[in-house]
C-alpha cells in the first residue's frame, strides 16, 4: 500500500543544514500496524510527517497505492489528508472555542456531505468512551481525554491510515494504555492501517511490525513477537 | 457549498468563542475608525454649508436679479416685485440700490483735511427694511440700536467690520475705529454728493468677507442720493428669498418665464470667488478624510493582523486535518466581514446618537458662524468601502501567508 524508495529530507541550507532522513525505504501493507522507534532525534516525526502528507521530502520517491504522492497537488493532498488519513500529534491539537463533538465533526464537515457526521461523531466519542463530556471545551479535558477525542476526530471521515506521533507520551499510564488499546481494537476491527511513532519500548507489545530508525536510517525492521 | 458553510461555522466559533477581550478591541478600533471617518468630513461639509447657508441669510437669499449685462439697473421693480412674489415657494423679494461711499467719522477732529483721519470706502445698500428682512437676516444680528424703519431719511445701519471697535475682526486702522450707536458718519457718495447719517444700529452677521463690511440705508434715501428722478422704481438689484433651499433651479427657471429683462441666477451660480473657497476647502477635506481612511485602515490593519497571527497553530491544525485553503480563507473573511458590519452599525449608531446630536446641541462657534455636522451620503459610502476594504485586507494578507507556510511550520512554529 504504502512504498517509500531512497527518501532523504535535509532541514535548511548551507553550512546550517541538517539531514534528517538519508535514504529511507519501506513498505507498508494496508491493516499493518507498525510502529516507528528511535531515540530522539532519529528522524521518527519527520517521516511521519512526510508520509503524512504533512512536509515534503528533498529527494525520494513515496507512493500509495501506486499513486505518486510527491506530485499532488494542493487540493489533492488537502483531500488525502481531509479523506484517507486521520491524524493523532503528540501535543494535543484540538482547537480551543469548539466543543468536543464539533472538534470530532470538523472534518466531516470539510466534506461537504450531510452524511449524519454529528451522529456518527457522538458514536466515535462514545466509542472512545468519551459520550458524556461532548459538549465540554477542550481545555476542560484531561491529557488523555484529549488525545481520545483527537483519536475520535481522526476517525470521523473513515480514513485508510491513522498517523500519530507519540500520542502516548504526555498520558500517564492508565491512559496511554486505554489509547493503545482503542488503536488495536481499531486495527483488528476495522483493519485500519496504523503508522504510530513512539519511544515507549513497552508499546512494541500493541502493534504488529517495530521500525527502527538511528540517524535518519532504518536500523531494523521486523516483526514483534506478539505476532 | 461545503466549503462556504465550513467557513461560516468557523468564522463563528472563532469570533464568540474565541477571546472576548481581542473582539471587543477590534470592534471599538473599527467602530471607533467609521465614526471618525464621518467626523472629519463632516465637521469639513459643516463648516462649508455653514459658509454657504451664511452667504444665503446674510448677502443673496436664495436667487439674485440682476439687471441684464448692458443695464446699470432694473426697470420696474415694483411690477417685477409682485409677479415675483406669486411665484410658489417664494416668501420674500428685496429690491436694493447700491453704492459706494467714502466713510467718514470724528472728521472734525482731524489736525488737518489731508489726513486719513477715521475713514474708508464701503458699499451703502438701500434697502426697504421690512422686504430686506423677508429675505436676509441681517435685522436679526443688529447688537446695539435698532433697525432701520422705512420712513428713516438720515439713519445708517453699519456692519460691525465698518464700525470697527473692540468687537471686530478687522484691523483697528481699516475701519472707523469704533463708532457707536448715536455717533455721526459722514458719507460722500461718487456722484460728489455728501451727506451726514445718525448711526442707528451696528450689526455683526459674522460674514466677514461681505455682510460685516457694508452699510445700509432706506432705499428711498439711496435713490434721492443717487437721483429720485430716475431711481425711485429702480433697483441694482434684486433678491429672494424661498422656504425651502432645494426648489432654486425650478423657481429660476419660473421667475426667468415671467419675461422680464433681468438675468435671474441662483445664489450658487452667483458668487463666482466665494465658491473658487468653497470648492478649494473641499479638496483639503477630501484629503484630510483620505489621510483618516489610511490611518484608520492601518490601525484596524494591526489589530486584525495579530488576531490573525494568533491563530496560526488553529489554521496549522486546520490543514493537517484536511480542511482545504478556502475554506480556511473564507472564514477568516467572513471574520473580517463580521467585524466591519458590526464596526459600521456600532461606529454608525455612535456617530447618529452621539456625536451628531452632541454638535446638534453644541454647534461648534467658529468665526464664520454656528458649525454643526453636514454628513453627505457620499462620505457614508467612502467610509463604508474603506472600513470593509481594510477589514478585508487586514484578514486576508496574513492568512495568505500563513496558509503558504508549510504545516509543520504553522502548527509548530519550526
Ligand atoms: N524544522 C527543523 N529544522 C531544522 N532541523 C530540524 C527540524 N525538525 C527536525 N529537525 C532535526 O531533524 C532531526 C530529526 O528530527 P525529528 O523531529 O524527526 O526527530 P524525532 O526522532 O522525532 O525526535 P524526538 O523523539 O525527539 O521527537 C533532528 O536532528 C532535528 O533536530
Ligand atoms: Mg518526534
Amino acid at each position: 500500500m504504502i512504498e517509500v524508495r531512497n527518501l532523504h529530507k535535509v532541514y535548511g541550507r548551507g553550512p546550517a543544514a541538517t539531514p534528517a532522513l538519508k535514504g529511507i525505504a519501506l513498505s507498508v501493507e494496508q491493516g499493518e500496524f507498525v510502529a516507528i522507534m528511535g531515540r530522539s532525534g532519529s528522524g521518527k516525526s519527520t517521516l511521519l510527517h512526510i508520509l503524512g502528507l504533512l512536509d515534503s521530502p528533498t529527494q525520494g520517491e513515496f507512493r500509495i497505492q501506486g499513486t505518486d504522492m510527491l506530485r499532488l497537488s494542493d487540493t489533492d493532498e488537502a483531500r488525502y489528508r481531509l479523506e484517507e488519513f486521520g491524524y493523532v500529534f503528540q501535543e494535543f491539537s484540538l482547537l480551543p472555542g469548539m466543543s468536543v463533538l464539533e472538534n470530532v465533526y470538523v472534518p466531516a464537515l470539510g466534506l461537504g456531505r450531510n452524511n449524519g457526521f454529528k451522529k456518527r461523531a457522538t458514536e466515535l466519542l462514545r466509542t472512545v468512551g468519551l459520550v458524556d463530556r461532548m459538549k465540554h471545551d477542550p481545555t476542560e479535558l484531561s491529557g488523555g481525554e484529549q488525545q481520545r477525542a483527537a483519536v475520535a476526530r481522526a476517525l470521523i471521515n473513515r480514513p485508510k491510515i491513522l498517523f500519530a506521533d507519540e500520542p502516548t507520551a504526555s498520558l500517564d499510564l492508565a491512559s496511554a494504555r486505554v489509547v493503545l488499546d482503542l488503536f488495536r481494537r481499531l486495527n483488528n476491527e476495522l483493519k485500519l492501517t496504523i503508522i504510530m511513532v513512539t519511544h515507549e519500548p513497552d508499546d512494541a507489545q500493541y502493534v504488529d511490525r517495530v521500525i527502527w530508525l538511528k540517524d535518519g536510517l532504518i536500523a531494523d525492521d521486523g516483526p514483534t513477537a506478539s505476532k | 457549498m461545503g466549503t462556504l458553510k465550513l467557513a461560516v461555522f468557523l468564522a463563528y466559533k472563532s469570533i464568540f468563542k474565541g477571546n472576548r477581550w481581542s473582539l471587543l478591541l477590534i470592534l471599538m478600533v473599527m467602530s471607533l475608525s467609521f465614526a471618525n471617518l464621518l467626523l472629519t468630513p463632516s465637521i469639513l461639509s459643516g463648516v462649508t454649508d455653514a459658509i454657504d447657508r451664511q452667504r444665503i441669510d446674510t448677502t443673496y437669499g436664495n436667487i439674485v436679479i440682476d439687471p441684464q449685462h448692458n443695464e446699470y439697473s432694473i426697470a420696474r421693480t415694483r411690477d417685477i416685485e409682485e409677479a415675483v412674489r406669486r411665484v410658489p415657494g417664494v416668501t420674500g423679494v428685496s429690491s436694493r440700490l447700491t453704492s459706494s461711499a467714502l466713510f467718514e467719522y470724528e472728521w472734525k477732529l482731524k489736525d488737518r483735511p489731508e489726513d486719513k483721519g477715521k475713514s474708508g470706502t464701503w458699499r451703502v445698500v438701500g434697502i426697504d427694511p421690512i422686504h430686506e428682512s423677508e429675505v436676509t437676516t441681517i435685522h436679526r444680528h443688529i447688537f446695539d440700536g435698532t433697525d432701520l424703519e422705512p420712513s428713516d431719511r438720515d439713519k445708517i445701519l453699519l456692519g460691525i467690520e465698518i464700525a470697527g471697535g473692540e468687537r471686530s475682526e478687522t484691523a483697528p486702522f481699516q475701519t472707523l475705529q469704533g463708532a457707536r450707536v448715536g455717533d455721526t458718519v459722514r458719507l460722500t457718495f461718487p456722484n460728489g454728493v455728501q451727506r451726514e447719517y445718525e448711526i442707528k444700529g451696528l450689526f455683526r452677521a459674522r460674514d466677514i468677507a461681505v455682510a460685516d463690511h457694508t452699510a445700509f440705508v432706506t432705499r428711498s434715501e439711496m435713490a434721492s442720493v443717487l437721483g429720485r428722478d430716475v431711481y425711485s422704481d429702480r433697483a441694482h438689484q434684486m433678491v429672494v428669498r424661498l422656504g425651502d433651499s432645494g426648489l432654486e433651479a425650478r423657481a429660476v427657471e419660473e421667475i426667468r418665464a415671467l419675461g422680464f429683462p433681468v438675468e435671474v441666477r441662483t445664489w450658487h451660480d452667483y458668487s463666482g470667488a466665494l465658491s473658487g473657497v468653497v470648492s478649494s476647502f473641499d479638496i483639503v477635506a477630501s484629503l484630510i478624510s483620505g489621510i483618516g481612511l489610511v490611518v484608520a485602515g492601518i490601525v484596524m490593519f494591526i489589530v486584525i493582523y495579530i488576531n490573525v497571527l494568533h491563530s496560526r497553530r488553529h489554521i496549522g491544525i486546520l490543514r493537517a486535518i484536511g480542511i482545504g485553503r478556502g475554506a480556511i480563507i473564507g472564514s477568516y473573511l467572513a471574520q473580517a466581514l463580521f467585524y466591519s458590519t458590526l464596526g459600521i452599525v456600532v461606529g454608525g449608531l455612535l456617530f447618529g446618537f452621539g456625536i451628531q446630536e452632541y454638535f446638534a446641541r453644541y454647534p461648534l462657534d467658529l468665526a464664520i458662524g454656528q458649525v454643526s455636522l453636514v454628513l453627505q451620503p457620499g462620505t457614508v459610502v467612502n467610509a463604508i468601502t474603506g472600513l470593509v476594504a481594510a477589514g478585508i485586507f487586514a484578514g486576508l494578507v496574513p492568512v495568505l501567508h500563513i496558509t503558504r507556510q508549510g504545516i509543520i511550520h504553522a502548527i509548530w512554529g519550526k
